[in-house]
């Protein structure tokens, strides 16, 4: 594997092995259509019951709205901080080191690979289960931006997972932190509720913080919300994150011990 | 019953001996489950009220929901775990002993993180659902079951493993009932209405238990018990027969 072709491979034989998986791709979709349908019925319902508005959001607008960010929550392996943690907390990413490529890189673009599957699948049926429920998107031409959108939200989401999975350099186990970064883009990253329905001190604090960029941006955009500036905020929470992430990584490796290595 | 006890004990013994460690997933599952109330606080806030349910009705329902999935989920860790054992073939050592297989399965791990749940559910109606005796009976017996019926659940849908040689609809069986369980019946309409009442009784989990603590009512409550006794005989029936199919994989595991 040369230098350049590295990433495509990883992420590539990644992504084979999930669609190989059936029976895991099929459980993965179920749970997406039963989270979808019942945080979608509860939207509509509170919608309805203020005269079809909360928020600025319609019942179309809700809807594609989550539809959006559970494909965005979903498809991700949820326990990444806890997985990374743990094959760092027992030195098993060692190994890795042995790779003339960078361990962080063939990690991300591995999640990678093994996300956009299952985001490609959840973001067809959405939309399929949006369309039946709710009718169309409120501005179509939207859609276009949210997809891109999506898959730079799951990079975000990765990147950032490694860097708070690094902290097992220093801790030697990242525990049960995945149950409070997963809260953290519940509320902060728009996931269970838009953050223009948040009180006002919160939505500030949620645009200073990179979760909106991991679940909101593209269901804002899906929702039909012709507001380009999100991708161009999700590319710099990119960059910011690598960069984080990467050092945490560099500095990790060159602490690295192995009992027994 | 003696060998159950000394089975729960030991299990309860294994879960502290590491205290640090019990404390710390206890309050994260604690931390996690804040977060849903502030969830709610929010959502209700901007809404108002849904189909009769308000914030202060929604704390009941989490707070029976937290409790019961504590007992099902955290003191009777391995309910969730009967499909993956029965196909990884991880029951030898239970079949070995003189005790019945499916009591001593459910009795013999308990799981940290999710007795922070159980601790959750007690907090949240101790301050929010306006404790009098009366309603904490009701509380009390509702926990009670709403835990069978979960446990009941989990238990059948993991026995379909041993028919089918696969645990997908145990893994869905779960994910359904908690996430169904997490929200008011009422949002729901029609057949998935009938469904949350039946074969995935979510309703009986949360929704109904709720109501039996802010409006008591022995007909709900008997139906409660009906359901909770029907899943139970359905979940020790499907083991039991699940075993006969069972095939050892030589692991010897708790």
């Amino acid at each position: 594997m040369t230098r350049r072709r590295w990433p495509g491979v990883t992420a590539r034989t990644a992504a084979l092995r999930v669609v190989a998986e059936r029976g895991g791709m099929g459980v993965t979709l179920v749970f997406y259509v039963l989270v979808v349908v019942v945080l979608a019925s509860l939207w509509r319902v509170a919608v309805g019951a203020n005269g079809g508005n909360v928020a600025g959001y319609g019942a179309a607008a809700i809807t594609w709205y989550v539809v959006t960010t559970e494909a965005t929550v979903i498809a991700l392996n949820n326990r990444l901080i806890a997985d990374t943690g743990r094959d760092i907390g027992s030195g098993a990413v060692a190994v890795e080191l042995l790779r003339p490529a960078s361990v962080l890189g063939v990690r991300v673009f591995s999640e990678l690979g093994r996300c956009l599957p299952r985001l490609v699948a959840c973001a067809v049926v959405g939309g399929v289960l949006a369309l039946v429920t709710a009718g169309a998107p409120p501005r179509p031409a939207t859609l276009a931006l949210a997809a891109p959108s999506l898959v730079l939200a799951v990079a975000c989401n990765i990147v950032a997972q490694h860097a708070f999975a690094a902290t097992a350099f220093w801790l030697r186990d990242a525990g049960s932190a995945w149950f409070l970064y997963q809260k953290l883009i519940f509320i902060l990253g728009g996931m269970l509720i838009p953050l223009e329905a948040l009180p006002g001190w919160l939505e500030r604090t949620a645009s200073l913080l990179p979760f909106r960029a991991m679940s909101y941006a593209p269901a804002r955009l899906a929702s039909g919300h012709l507001e380009p500036v999100l991708l161009v905020q999700q590319v710099g929470w990119l960059v910011v994150l690598v960069g984080l992430a990467g050092a945490a990584f560099r500095a990790g490796e060159r602490r690295l011990q192995v009992v027994g290595g | 019953m003696r060998g159950l006890a000394a089975t729960f004990r030991n299990a309860l013994a294994e879960v502290r001996s590491n205290r640090a460690s019990f404390v710390s997933q206890i309050s994260v599952m604690v931390l996690n489950d804040i977060v849903w109330v502030f969830f709610w606080v929010l959502f209700f806030r901007r809404v108002g009220s849904v189909r009769g349910w308000d914030g202060r009705n929604i704390l009941l329902l989490l707070s029976v929901l937290t409790a019961a999935g504590g007992i099902a989920l955290g003191v009777l860790a391995n309910a969730r775990r009967i499909g993956t054992m029965a196909v990884d073939g991880q029951l030898d050592a239970v079949l070995a002993l003189p005790v019945p297989p499916l009591a001593h399965v459910l009795l013999r791990r308990v799981e940290a993180t999710n007795v922070g749940d159980l601790v959750f559910g007690v907090v949240l109606f101790l301050s929010a659902g306006s404790p009098t005796p009366a309603r904490a009976a009701v509380f009390v017996f509702a926990v009670a079951a709403a835990s069978v019926l979960l446990t009941a659940f989990l238990v059948l849908a993991g026995s379909l493993a041993f028919f089918a040689g696969r645990n997908e609809a145990g893994e869905l069986g779960f994910h359904a009932m908690i996430v169904l369980g997490a929200y008011p019946i009422d949002i729901f309409a029609g057949a998935a209405k009938v469904l949350l009442y039946t074969a995935v009784p979510a309703a009986f989990v949360s929704s109904v238990p709720a109501r039996l603590i802010e409006d008591f009512d022995a007909g709900s409550a008997a139906c409660l018990v009906a359901v909770a006794g029907v899943f139970a005989f359905a979940a020790s029936a499907s083991f039991t027969l699940g075993l006969r199919r069972y095939t050892s994989g030589s692991v010897w595991t708790r």
